[in-house]
Parts: structure tokens; sequence; C-alpha cells
């Protein structure tokens, strides 16, 4: 096994089979859906799509213990992968196809197995091990990985810690709209 | 007046003297020395029109409307996250009011290294009008938050050279909501100033426009091209603006501008190359006390103390605000670690090393080159002339708050490095660095266009013409043969109203 992941890093040769992965028949192994929230309808993810991306928000927005300071929403509540999802709607072809691709790749069993994992989709992994498969993609030697990694956990944190609804459990009391009130009422 | 994109019923044909693409300092400017000269100029701008009444100061509104590629521009491998403006005014609506001129030594290197005519004299008059425009003055040290009094408290302890910004805000409030759109028009952006004054002489202004590319025939460009988008989806609305002017100013920053020539076929001489970024690195410190970085004037503080240094490429240092989407982005890991600097934010200082690049020894920056739907594509590869500055920074960092009292300073390294003494810095020369494994970022885009008396080294000549074509103009950041070492702004308005004599030379 080291000297396949050794191969994979080290070659160019590496990153197309990776890509020819997500064909592979392991990948057969199919990703644990998930619905999306009544009323939202998807615009760029597949279903299972949605429910990769809904599973990597559940992990990179994980918290242990009570909220320290206020309640704080679950990514679903927030309904991280559905607003991904209308966010990505509207980029390049090609950057839609990346996507796409890269999520494959990410909840692809063989892909898991190749790269020291379990044998697995992300989707089906206990969180333990979704943790691990994450921790591998954003320490990863291959750099295709590590900017997969930053592509999903990026988008994740923007859309959950940009909701209004999270403010209070990072301690954030919001814009000061009503001095912005009273100014601009001032002025007028 | 001003257009926007759903306004318009129908392909347009335009005749003025000036078509102007892109509406921040650089195109502002010009469009308003122009105009108030008499001539007819078009401004089209890529972004859309806002006002104060419609900056809610939420980040999840203010990034996708106001900045590239909808808050998400990076560099190709995502190593760098990119926060560049994208709206009428440009950049001059969402930073962060920092102003200085351009320093004298830069203007020194470029004039004995590029054959620049820009002396500190030739500006003066440019700097001093810009700064009675928009209200550029010394922050009062009184006036400072906690975030960037940290700054300049750990500076002082360690005897650093530090002190206030200027920054260019009249009746500012200090909300600390800058780079979301300013709710109170306090400060003093494009929009408010140069935009107004132009269409006050009779601009009219084009929002919602992307410019897809110029039209040229041997050493005249003859038209420019403009796809207009809806001004809520930004998707195109299939209807055309074609201006045909007697002269073309592109005005579209650095990254865009080099893009639109090279989409227009312009690729003589370095187009793209040398693009520079003041690439930054950041730090959080986490103090007992509440630090509130996300109220107060989020830059008052900077400093320089080690823009020129012996060991390799100078920074400087600054504060950033601290929101929680900027921060969870740039914050390092993921899930329970992530969460609990996250519960902690009120309490964290954010502070940014920003290194000068373009002065080292055949250093070549970064490279704007296409995409495949022809927007640009950054590269900007790092090798040990920047690590060494990055580190440098960090340790700067770390230094000056743990003087100052913080419990302790994170690395946004992807296996973060928690600093609470001295000994610990050595952590930072060991830590990985390469392309995902630490945080970089940039708010300060420049070069790609370069200026400069040989076409071979530069895109436009001294006075900002295009080597080639001789009707057109580059106005803006793009054309700074290097970084600047301080934040560019200022820079860009006094050097495009420099320039906007040349142009209206061009057209008599």
């Amino acid at each position: 096994m080291e000297s396949r992941r050794g191969l994979l890093k080290k070659t160019v040769g590496g990153a197309v089979l990776l890509a020819a992965a997500g064909a592979v028949p392991l990948a057969l192994r199919k990703t644990k859906l998930r619905e999306p929230p009544p009323g939202r309808k998807l615009l760029f993810f597949t279903p299972a799509e949605y429910s990769i991306w809904a599973a990597v928000a559940d992990r990179v927005l994980a918290r242990e213990g009570p909220d320290p300071i206020a309640p704080s929403p679950a990514p679903g509540q927030v309904d991280v992968a559905g607003k991904a999802d209308a966010f990505l709607s509207p980029l390049p072809e090609n950057d839609r196809k990346d996507l796409k691709q890269l999520l494959a790749l990410f909840d692809n069993a063989l892909f898991s197995f190749l790269m020291g994992g379990p044998p697995r989709p992300f989707t089906k992994m206990d969180p333990a091990q979704q943790d691990e498969h994450l921790r591998s993609w954003q320490t990863s030697r291959l750099a295709i990985r590590r900017t997969g990694f930053q592509a999903m956990k990026r988008l994740s944190c923007a859309i959950y810690f940009g909701s209004p609804d999270t403010y209070a459990s990072v301690g954030y009391p919001g814009p000061p709209y009503e001095l912005v009130k009273s100014v601009l009422g001032a002025r007028r | 007046m001003i257009h926007k994109g759903d306004q318009i019923a129908q392909d347009l044909v335009l005749k003025p003297d000036v078509c102007i693409v892109g509406s921040g300092p650089g195109g502002s400017m010009v469009a308003q020395r122009l105009a108030r000269g008499g001539a007819k100029v078009v401004v089209l701008e890529e972004g859309g029109f806002w006002t104060k009444d419609e900056f809610d100061m939420q980040e999840a509104t203010a990034f996708p409307r106001l900045y590239q590629d909808r808050g998400n521009r990076a560099s190709a491998d995502l190593s760098i996250s990119v926060l560049q403006g994208r709206a009428v005014g440009g950049g001059t609506v969402i930073n962060w009011t920092t102003s200085y001129r351009t320093p004298d030594d830069v203007l020194a290197f470029w004039r004995d290294r590029e054959g620049s005519v820009l002396t500190p004299e030739a500006l003066r008059p440019h700097f001093e009008e810009v700064e009675q425009r928009l209200g550029i003055a010394k922050v009062d040290l009184e006036d400072t938050n906690a975030n960037n009094r940290a700054i300049y408290d750990g500076c002082k302890k360690l005897g650093w050279q530090v002190d206030t910004t200027r920054r260019n805000v009249r009746g500012c409030l200090r909300t600390g909501y800058c780079g979301m759109g300013c709710p109170v028009d306090a400060k003093q952006s494009a929009t408010l100033t140069y935009l107004p004054d132009a269409i006050a002489k009779g601009a009219e202004v084009y929002a919602d426009c992307r410019v897809t590319k110029i039209e040229w025939s041997g050493t005249r460009a003859t038209a420019a091209i403009g796809a207009l988008l809806h001004p809520g989806t930004q998707q195109a609305t299939g209807l055309t603006l074609r201006v045909e002017p007697r002269v073309i100013v592109v005005s579209g920053g650095a990254l865009n501008s080099p893009a639109l020539l090279l989409r227009s076929g312009l690729d003589q001489g370095p187009v793209g190359k040398m693009t520079w970024l003041h690439p930054v690195v950041a730090m959080g410190s986490f103090y007992k006390d509440r630090i509130e970085g996300f109220y107060g004037a989020p830059q008052s503080v900077a400093s320089h103390h080690f823009a020129h240094r012996s060991e390799g490429a100078g920074f400087f240092i600054e504060a950033a605000p601290v929101h929680p989407m900027l921060s969870a982005i740039a914050m390092p890991g993921f899930g329970a670690p992530l969460r609990e600097r996250m519960e902690k934010l009120a309490n964290v200082s954010a502070t940014i090393a920003l290194m000068i690049d373009g002065f080292g020894e055949g250093e070549e920056g970064g490279t704007v080159s296409l995409r495949p739907d022809g927007g640009p594509r950054l590269d900007y590869p790092f090798g040990a002339r920047q690590y060494e500055c990055f580190r440098a920074g960090m340790k700067a960092i770390a230094r000056l708050h743990l003087a100052n009292g913080a419990d302790e300073v994170h690395s946004f390294h992807t296996k973060s490095i928690r600093i609470v003494k001295e000994a610990d810095l050595e952590a930072i020369d060991t830590a990985p660095l390469g392309p995902n494994l630490f945080g970089v970022f940039t708010a300060h885009q420049m070069g790609g266009c370069r200026m400069g008396a040989d076409p071979s080294r530069a895109v436009v000549d001294p006075q900002l013409r295009h080597h080639l074509v001789k009707n057109l103009f580059v106005v803006d950041g793009s054309v700074f043969p290097t970084g600047l070492g301080v934040n560019p702004m200022e820079s860009i308005y006094g050097v495009s109203s420099w320039a906007a004599g040349h142009v209206r030379a061009a057209l008599s």
C-alpha cells in the first residue's frame, strides 16, 4: 500500500489516475443520500453531490461539548449544502466540471482505499473516519487534494459563519444598526 | 448618469471621445479629469452600482455583491485568497481606507530600473488635490480600536517604528464595516467623489457591463465591446454595448486589465507578468479582554519597521477586521479546533504582515493568464525569498503581541502553531510551507501591465500609453513596476491624475 501511495503522490500520472478512479467500479459503493430541506430545489448539485457536501459541512463545522457562549445551529439547520448549491450554480462550465469531479473523488471508496483510508465512501464513514479523511486531504502531499479541501472548507465556513443565526455563538453582537439608523436619521 | 444593466433594452453603439474600462481609483480619476476638460466620456464598469442604503453590513451580502468572483477570487491553486473590489467605484467601495503617497524610494527605483518619469515633485500637486478631495487625514491614536491599538502598543514596547495611518473619511462613525461598503457614506469612495464629479460634467457610466475585448488594427484601438449583465444575477442579458471612441483607457485594475489585453490579442510585451500582490500572512492573538475587532476603524495603525531588511524582502504590519465569515475562512483547521478559535472571536486581535514584493533581483512575482472562460487566472509561485519573509513576518507579529500581553498567538498554518513564549517561535522556522499548507491573502493587486521605457520589459510607456497601440492607455495599479510597500489606493489616484494629462494630450 505504501508503495502505491508513494507512486501516486510523486507522479503527474498519479493525478490522472486519481481522476480516473472516479469511474472505477469500487466507486459503485454509493453515496449515502440525504434529503435537502423542503422547498430547496437543487440548481447545481445532484442529490449525491448535495449529500457529500452536507456530510463535509457537518464535520468541518463540528463542535464538541456544550456551546460556551450561545447555542449554535447545526450546519443542516443553516442549510450549508443547499446554499453552497445556489452559490456554485452560476460558475463557469469549467469550474463546475472541476467541482463535480472533486466531489466524486472525495466520496470515492476506491480512492479512499488507495490513499490508505477505509474502502467506503466518505458519506458512509463514521465521524472519526471522516475527520481523518478530511485531514488526509488537508495535509496531503498531493497539491490537488489540499486545494480540494480548501475549496470545501472555505465555502462551508463562509456560508455558516456568514449566517446571522450563528453570530451569537461566536460572541459577535452583529452590525450596529441602531447607531447607523440614528445617525442617518439625524443627518436627514 | 449611471445606467444599470437592466435599464438598457437594446444593443447600443456609442461614439464618445474617450472610453474608460473600469471605475475604480484609476478610471474614476481619469473620467473626472477628462470630463472636466470638456471631453465626452463613457465609463464601462463590470460591477454593479450600489449605494449606502443597500450596504447592510452583512458579509454574506457584501462579498458576493462587491468583490471579484463573488468574494471567491483566488490564485489558480487556491493558495492565495484575493480580496478585490468589483462595483461602480471599484476597490474604493470596499477597501479599509488606508491612504499613503507613493514612497520616494519606490519612485526612484522605478526611474532607475524602468525609465519611469514619475518623481515626488511631479506627483505632489496630484496627491495634494486627492487628499483634499477625499478628506485624507491622520488618525488620532485615541480613535483606534483595540485591534489596532494592540499593534501600536506592542511595537512601542519593542522600540519598533509604528504610527497611526491616514484615512479617506469624513464624519466616520468607526462602525468597522468599510469592507462591506460604508453604510453612512463617511468613506470618500470614488462613487461619492470623482465619479459624481465626472457625471456632473456629462460623463456616462454603464454599470453591469463586462468588457469582453478591445478591437484594434495596426496601431489603433477601434472599439471596446461590452456584454451587459443583469444587476441581480450578473448573468449576461444577451445585449451588447459597442463603444467606438478616439481613445480607450483600460482601468480594470491588476488581474483584470492584463486579462482584457490578453483576450484582445494584445499580448505584446510582458502582459500579465510581474504581477505583485503584497502577499499577506496573518496571525490571531488571543487576549483575556475583549478586543471586538469587528467594530472600529479596521485599519488605523501600521508599522514599517521591517520595510527594508538586509535579510530579504521587507514587510509591513497592519490590522485586519475580525468579522465572522472572513475570520472563519482564514483561520486554520476544521471541526472542534476551528470552532474553539471562533468562539474566542471577540478576544482575537488579527494582525497581518504584507510582503513588499518586486524589489528582489530576478523576482518574477505572479502571472496572469486566461481561464477557459476568459477570466483572469493568477499563478504566484513562492520560493525561498517569500518563505523567509513570511516566517519573519509571522515571528514579528507574534513578538509584538507577546510584548503587549497576549495570552497566546496562533499561526495560520494548516497545523497551527501555538505561541505563548519567545522560545515557541522556533517552530515557525521548521513548519512546512507550501501551497495550502498555510494561509496567504492579498488585498493589494499591482502590476501585470507594467510601465517602462523598454517595450520588452513593459506593456505601457512612461506616460502609460500602450507601446504598440497608440490611442490605448492603461491607467490603474497594473502599471506599477513593483509593489509599493504601502496600501495602493492613493498611489493609483495620484498617478492616474498625473496620467490624465497624457490622455488629454492624446485627444488633442
